[in-house]
């Protein structure tokens, strides 16, 4: 699948992209790298919570003949992916929209002169940066299930040209579902929707076994050698992220449902699974969810961040939380830079 | 002088190299050992008894991350775990199932036995502790009698087995039986 941006659309792509580029570029970038030692972070998360809007909008399947065209939306999105050190005090929300016209066939069907499919395609890239005391930034990914939920024709049907028909429907999603003995593994997304996977990606069904929409995974749709999903949102990783695990310079990084990702910008194509990731959203003032009860901090920080009447420290997703013993609320986000 | 320091050095070193030789990494139940230099990747790797965990892993694509920073817990299921349930995950078309599988039983962070007992133990008699997997599911951890026990989702439950290995990135904690399982019908 060729993830090229045609021309046309390319140029605007740029058009969109140019004024969050600018904005990538504002102060605030190389948070402590090269810092020896830890440094200690006072998230002030701010409290307006933004979180209910993620979901992907628009291109809702209308037939085959819609298969091939997925693609040029992530264009924008990747002059942001460092955009990530801005400083904020409030959640941020962008939203890039692209609209394509004639010539967007970027997979040489030469000579095809199909009426012009003219859509619009609509992402949303959110995520939550926050303002420490002095002036460097936490990012908070947010692990949500319905996060990254694609609605429409998902490429496998789209490819097989049968009319996008649901999942419960099709047949070669029926027999794989017949197969799957491992179905049980996406149950514990405990909502209430029916889940089946194929070839990739998790698709979600009401009750009644209308698609509803579908999901890459983390194995299937989303792994080493495969390329990026087109309208499958993402949160760029912050700086701090490649500096904690080490990550090669050259790709952009990407957080989504759980893993993030080495992505190579030119092509699409992702490199590596960089880290897994609880994708918890902790930050100072909340209490400290269910699931840190055992003592887990890295070993060279033991000593420094050891567990006592006054503070408790918890490791998750590269930070150290400082917790009070007492109320179990978080005190504290801890950078670990080596 | 420098004489006398060097000697009185020796039994140090000795020590030190017994710590991490053939056991390097390894605990000795009150969470002190030096974690060994070998990542949990290449522990897994070198280690018989988990050949299928290390053909899951490597289905799933996962070898790079455990091989990298973290750190990581990895709750590492016997090969007869697998054999008994799902011995087909090392299968090329189970590699999104294996990688479902493989993130129910690892959790962020280095957590000995010594910490989860230490745990369990503030919570008092019959007392259970909680961590969350990077399936954002929970895992349960409590004791009965001297063993130590981790239950997952849909009832199912593991006993923490073996010795547990300390590697450069995290904690190989052997268990007998897989964390994740079908509901019962």
């Amino acid at each position: 699948m060729s993830r090229l941006l045609p021309l046309p659309a390319t140029a605007l792509a740029l058009i969109l992209a140019a004024p969050t580029a600018a904005l990538a570029l504002d102060p605030g970038n190389g948070n402590g790298k090269g810092a020896g030692g830890d440094r200690q972070e006072r998230g002030n998360r701010g409290g307006d919570d933004e979180r209910g809007n993620r979901g992907n909008g628009g291109g809702n399947g209308r037939g085959p003949e819609r298969g091939p065209e997925r693609g040029p939306e992530r264009g924008p999105e990747r002059g942001n992916a460092r955009g990530d050190d801005r400083r904020a005090e409030r959640p941020e929300s962008r939203v890039v929209e692209i609209v394509r016209g004639r010539g967007d066939d970027a997979r040489g069907r030469g000579g095809d002169d199909r009426p012009t499919d003219r859509r619009e395609l609509r992402r949303v890239v959110e995520r939550e940066v926050f303002q420490t005391r002095d002036g460097r930034s936490v990012v908070y990914f947010q692990r949500d299930r319905d996060r990254g939920l694609i609605a429409g024709c998902p490429p496998g049907l789209a490819k097989k040209d049968n009319g996008c028909l649901p999942p419960g429907q099709a047949r070669q999603i029926a027999r794989a579902a017949a197969a799957d003995r491992y179905d049980w593994l996406w149950r514990s997304r405990d909502d209430g929707f029916r889940y089946r996977y194929d070839d990739g990606y998790l698709y979600r069904m009401n009750q009644q076994g209308s698609l509803l929409g579908y999901l890459p995974v983390l194995g299937g749709a989303l792994a080493p050698g495969v390329t990026w999903p087109s309208q499958y949102a993402y949160q760029p990783a912050p700086d701090y992220y490649s500096s904690y695990f080490g990550l090669p310079q050259g790709r952009d990084y990407r957080y989504a449902d759980g893993a993030l990702y080495g992505v190579d910008p030119q092509t699409q194509m992702i490199r590596q699974v960089a880290a897994l990731l609880t994708g918890q959203n902790l930050s100072v003032g909340q209490p400290l969810p269910s699931g840190y009860d055992v003592y887990n901090v890295p070993y060279d920080y033991r000593n420094q961040y050891a567990d006592s009447a006054q503070a408790n420290y918890r490791y998750n997703d590269g930070y150290v939380y400082q917790t009070d013993p007492r109320t179990q609320l978080i005190t504290a986000v801890i950078q670990l830079l080596t | 002088m420098g004489l006398t320091m060097r000697w009185a050095l020796a039994p140090l070193c000795v020590m030190a190299l017994a710590a991490c030789g053939d056991g390097a990494g390894k605990a000795d139940g009150t969470g002190a050992a030096a974690p060994s230099d070998r990542t949990l990747t290449a522990t897994l790797g070198g280690d018989r008894a988990f050949g299928t965990l290390e053909r899951v892993l490597e289905n799933a694509q996962l070898g790079e991350v455990l091989a990298g920073k973290g750190p990581y817990t990895v709750f590492a299921p016997s090969d007869a775990a697998f054999a008994a349930s799902a011995g087909d995950l090392g299968d090329e078309a189970m590699k999104a199932q294996a990688a479902a599988m493989l993130r129910a039983h690892i959790v962020p962070g280095a957590l000995t036995r010594a910490d989860i007992e230490a745990a369990i133990a503030r919570e008092g008699s019959g007392g259970e502790v909680r961590m969350r997997t990077m399936a954002n599911s929970l895992l349960t951890f409590s004791k009965e009698g001297e063993t130590m026990i981790v239950s997952g989702d849909n009832g199912a439950r593991a006993r923490l087995t073996g010795a547990e290995t300390l590697a450069s990135n995290g904690v190989l904690q052997p268990v007998d039986a897989l964390l994740a399982r079908a509901a019962a019908d």
